[in-house]
């Protein structure tokens, strides 16, 4: 299967998914106004990924900022991680944020919690 | 009230944008673009400039998904306003646009609710919304007002204006406290 990258830009984040490896990873901002069209080809690239995923998946999730729109997408993203997880694969999320961004932290809780995912809310400093 | 006079007003209030019009998407990123390099100036601690941003983020998302058309059916009509200014404790973020006047109640209902729950109930709806994927494209259900309260850590204020029959003008005003309060 093909890996998925995308670039990121002001408004949306840059997405490399390694197919190979199991290293999924979204970085930077999602604040675009039209989040379906951004969206679906990553989740169709997921949809597709769950039949060919290797025995460990991570994703990494080191989000600066997201709007309310992209913020059920990260749990369709999740949801089919946990098909992933129900196929017997070893699943972890990795949620970065910064240091000081309590609300990115506890956002990473509230996905924890309704995924039902493991996560691993990790914080690194600012720059 | 002169130009000099109209400068002195801005500056007293310590107006940082003021933007009316309609809310395009460019208009959003131009917005954006200039408060991040604004607030890169400000010398506020990296958390209180990240709650400005994502509060903005938001209220910008509202006014392009909501606003309604002053002259019906004419989408170039769709003005609303946009304000951001601090005084000595708060950044304000305040956002006018007009609304059929049937979405009042409904709208009126879904922040008195919001500005009624403690941090841990804001949270707990916030789960319930996101786990039931209440959530449309346009972000809708409760999650903006949610988020908005939640990241700014206030009650949110708002009012609606009369304006004709069919529609009025609704103002929300969100305001980020400057330093962490206990």
């Amino acid at each position: 299967m093909d890996n998925l990258q995308i670039d990121g830009t002001r408004q949306t984040p840059e997405i490399s998914f390694n197919a190979e490896s199991g290293i999924l990873k979204l970085d930077g901002r999602s604040i675009p106004e039209n989040t379906f069209e951004f969206f679906t080809p990553v989740l169709n690239w997921l949809d597709e990924y769950v039949s060919s995923a290797p025995d460990k998946v991570v994703a990494k999730i080191n989000l600066e900022y997201f709007n309310t729109s992209s913020s059920k997408y990260i749990l369709e993203i999740l949801k089919r991680l946990k098909v992933i997880l129900g196929e017997g694969k070893d699943v972890l999320v990795e949620w970065y944020y910064e240091e000081d961004d309590e609300e990115m932290m506890e956002t990473g809780e509230d996905y924890e919690d309704v995924s039902g995912l493991p996560f691993e809310i990790i914080s690194f400093e600012e720059e | 009230m002169n130009t000099y006079e109209k400068f002195r007003r801005m500056m007293d209030n310590h107006i940082m944008l003021s933007f009316k019009g309609e809310i395009t998407s460019d208009i959003i990123t131009m917005v954006l673009q200039i408060m991040e390099t604004k607030l890169d100036s400000v010398s506020e601690k990296g958390s209180v400039k990240k709650k400005i941003f994502n509060v903005l983020v938001e209220c910008m998302q509202n006014l392009y998904h909501h606003s309604e058309a002053e002259e019906a059916g004419d989408i170039s009509t769709r003005r609303a306003m946009l304000e951001l200014f601090y005084d000595n404790d708060y950044y304000y973020i305040l956002t006018g646009n007009y609304i059929k006047n049937e979405g009042i109640d409904p709208l009126k209902e879904r922040i008195e609710r919001v500005n009624s729950l403690s941090k841990e109930d804001l949270r707990r709806y916030y789960r319930e919304i996101l786990d039931n994927n209440l959530i449309s494209d346009k972000g809708g259900a409760d999650l903006g007002m949610i988020d908005m309260a939640r990241k700014s850590g206030q009650k949110l204020y708002f009012k609606f204006h009369d304006v004709n029959d069919s529609l009025s003008f609704f103002e929300l005003q969100v305001k980020i406290a400057k330093k962490k309060e206990k």
